[in-house]
C-alpha cells in the first residue's frame, strides 16, 4: 500500500508549494493514471514515492516504509521503481544488459542472480534479443522498454512511469502500453502520468491534479463524466467520449459515460440497429 | 556510432581472453617498449602485428584508428629527424637545422615505439567491452581500498564518463543544428563572430550536458545507487588460454630482457 498523508513540498524554502496537502492511498496491483495540466505537481508527486524528494511536511509510506527514514530508503526504492520521462537521461550502461543490471548491482546481488534478473526483465518487456545491443543504437520505443526492464530487474511492487509514451510513434506507443498492461495483469501496481486522455481511460482509477492539489479522484467513467470541471483546468475528454457527447447534443439517444472504444462501438451499433428498425 | 578505438564485437582468442590478462599484458608491453633498444622494439612490434592479425580486428581497422594520430606521428618523426646532432645529410638554410642519418634513425625508432604503444592500446580497447575493462581496472585498483581509495566509485565514474561521451557529441550536434537552423553561417563569418559562435556553442553544450548529468544522477539514485561497494554483472574467470598467455608473456619478457641487455 502507498499512503500519502497531507504532503506539502517546496523546491526552495521561500518558493511556492509544489504540493499542497496531498493525501492519497493506492493499493498493491492498482493501475492509476495521474493527469493534470503542466506544472500541477504530477512529477513532484511521483518523485516522493521513490524517496527522491522528501515532503516539506506530511508523510509518505510505501509498503509500510516511511520515505523519511534513511534506513528504509533502499527498501522504498526496491519496492517502487521509477521510469523517467526521457529514457536517454536514465541509461547508465553502455549496452542493454549492462543498463538493466545497474539496479541489481546496486542491490549488491551475486552475479548469477543479476544475470537471472536481467534475462527475466528483458523477457518480460519482450526484448531478450537486444541484450548485447549498444544503447546508442536503440529506437525511442526500445529505449523506453529498456528503461522499464531496468526497473523490473529490481523486482518492484509498484512502478511509476512519467509519460511513458511521449514522443513515440503509434506502433511504439502500443508496444509500451501493452507492456504496462501486461505488468499490471502480473500484479505490479502502476502509476502512469499522461497527457493523453485515451491512455488514462484504460486505467482503473484516475487522479487529477491541479495547482499542487488532488482535484478529482475516481474511475475513468466518474472523472470523464465531470466535463465542466475538467474543462475549467484546461483538460479534454478522450476523443471517443467527446464524439458521444456531440452525438447526444445532436439529439441521438447515446450514453456519454463511455471512455473506451469497445463500449463506444457497442453503443453506436445498437444505435444503428434502432435507426434501421 | 563508431569512435576511434571503441569496442568492436567479435570472436577470437584475444577477444575471449580475460580482460585482466589483456590489461596486464598491455601495461607490461607498454612499459617495456619504452625502455628497450631498437632490435627488441622491432621484435615486440612484430609480435603486436601478429596479435592484431590473430585478433580478427584487421590491419585496415587499426590503420583507420591510427589515422587521427597521423599528424603527431609525422611531427614526432620530423622533430627527431631534424633536430638530432649527427652528420648532416641535408642542411636546411636559414633555420640552422639539418637532416642527419642518426636523426632519421632515431625518428624512425621513436615513431615505431609510439605506434607499438598505440596499437597495443587500440587492440585492448577494440577487443574488450567497456564493462569488462571497468571490472579489470577495479580488480587492479582493489589493493588501494586499504588506503581508503574509493575504488568502486572510480569504476562508476569511468563507466559514466564512457556513457557521457556520446551524449556530449549528440548535444554538440544538436546545438550546431539549432544554430544553423537560425541562419548562423560560420563559413561566411569573420574571426570574432566565429569565436562568439564557439563560445555560445560551448556554453549551450555544457548547460545541456550538466542538465542531463543532473537527470542521470537522479535516475541512478532512483535505482538505489549509493557510493561504495557494488556487485557486477561481469564475472571474471581465468581459463586455460589465459594461463597460457600469462606464462607465454612471462617467458617473452624474460627473453627480451636477456636480448635487450646482451644484443640490444
Amino acid at each position: 500500500m502507498i499512503i500519502l498523508e497531507d504532503v506539502y513540498y517546496k523546491y526552495e524554502p521561500e518558493g511556492i508549494d509544489a504540493l499542497r496537502g496531498v493525501s492519497l492511498q493506492m493499493k498493491e496491483g492498482e493501475h492509476l493514471a495521474l493527469i493534470g495540466p503542466n506544472g500541477c505537481g504530477k512529477t513532484t508527486l511521483i518523485r516522493h514515492l521513490n524517496a527522491l524528494l522528501m515532503p516539506t511536511s506530511g508523510k509518505v509510506t510505501v509498503g509500510g516504509c516511511s520515505t523519511n527514514d534513511p534506513t528504509h530508503q533502499a527498501d522504498v526504492r526496491s519496492l517502487m521503481g521509477m521510469v523517467f520521462q526521457n529514457p536517454d537521461n536514465q541509461m547508465v550502461g553502455m549496452t542493454v544488459e549492462e543498463d538493466v543490471a545497474f539496479g541489481p548491482e546496486n542491490l549488491r546481488l551475486p552475479t548469477p542472480e543479476i544475470k537471472k534478473r536481467v534475462a527475466e526483465a528483458l523477457i518480460r518487456v519482450g526484448i531478450p534479443d537486444l541484450a548485447c545491443r549498444n544503447i546508442e543504437n536503440l529506437s525511442g520505443g526500445e529505449k523506453r522498454l529498456v528503461a522499464i526492464a531496468g526497473v523490473l530487474a529490481m523486482q518492484p511492487h509498484y512502478i511509476a512511469l512519467d509519460e511513458p509514451a511521449a514522443f513515440l510513434d503509434p506502433a511504439a506507443t502500443k508496444r509500451v502500453l501493452d507492456i504496462i498492461d501486461k505488468l499490471h495483469s502480473e500484479g505490479v501496481g502502476i502509476i502512469h502520468i499522461t497527457h493523453n486522455m485515451a491512455e488514462a481511460a484504460l486505467t482503473q482509477r484516475i487522479v487529477v491534479m491541479n495547482e499542487g492539489r488532488i482535484y478529482l479522484d475516481g474511475t475513468p467513467q466518474e472523472i470523464f463524466g465531470k466535463v465542466e470541471l475538467l474543462k475549467q483546468i484546461g483538460l479534454q475528454l478522450p476523443q471517443i467520449t467527446e464524439l458521444l457527447i456531440q452525438l447526444k447534443e445532436s439529439g441521438l439517444p447515446v450514453r456519454t459515460d463511455i471512455v473506451n472504444m469497445e463500449d463506444a462501438l457497442e453503443q453506436i451499433r445498437s444505435l444503428a440497429g434502432k435507426i434501421k428498425d | 556510432m563508431y569512435h576511434t578505438g571503441s569496442f568492436i564485437k567479435g570472436q577470437s582468442l584475444i577477444y575471449n581472453l580475460d580482460p585482466r590478462v589483456k590489461l596486464a599484458a598491455t601495461i607490461c608491453l607498454s612499459v617495456f617498449i619504452l625502455g628497450v633498444k631498437p632490435l627488441t622494439a622491432f621484435v615486440i612490434g612484430s609480435a603486436l602485428l601478429f596479435a592484431t592479425l590473430a585478433s580478427g580486428i584487421g590491419l585496415r581497422t587499426i590503420g583507420q584508428a591510427l589515422r587521427p594520430l597521423l599528424f603527431f606521428i609525422v611531427l614526432i618523426f620530423l622533430v627527431h629527424a631534424l633536430f638530432n646532432e649527427g652528420d648532416a645529410l641535408i642542411r636546411i638554410p636559414f633555420f640552422g637545422i639539418s637532416l642527419s642519418y642518426a636523426g632519421l634513425q632515431q625518428g624512425f625508432f621513436v615513431v615505431w615505439r609510439f605506434l607499438c604503444l598505440m596499437i597495443a592500446a587500440i587492440l585492448l580497447t577494440m577487443t574488450t567491452a567497456p564493462s569488462q575493462m571497468i571490472v579489470a581496472i577495479k580488480f587492479f585498483l582493489k589493493p588501494l581500498k586499504l588506503l581508503r581509495v574509493p575504488v568502486d566509485d572510480i569504476a562508476v565514474m569511468i563507466m559514466l564518463a564512457l556513457r557521457l561521451m556520446p551524449i556530449l557529441l549528440t548535444e554538440k550536434e544538436k546545438v550546431e543544428t539549432a544554430q544553423k537552423a537560425r541562419g548562423y553561417n560560420l563559413r561566411k563569418s569573420g574571426f570574432s563572430i566565429r569565436i562568439k559562435a564557439f563560445l555560445s556553442l560551448a556554453l549551450s553544450v555544457l548547460t545541456g550536458v550538466f542538465r542531463r548529468a543532473d537527470e542521470l544522477a537522479l535516475a541512478m539514485e532512483a535505482r538505489n545507487y549509493k557510493r561504495g561497494e557494488r556487485t557486477s554483472l561481469v564475472e571474471l574467470k581465468l581459463t586455460s588460454s589465459d594461463y597460457f598467455v600469462l606464462i607465454f608473456l612471462g617467458f617473452f619478457l624474460v627473453i627480451f630482457v636477456a636480448l635487450n641487455s646482451h644484443f640490444g
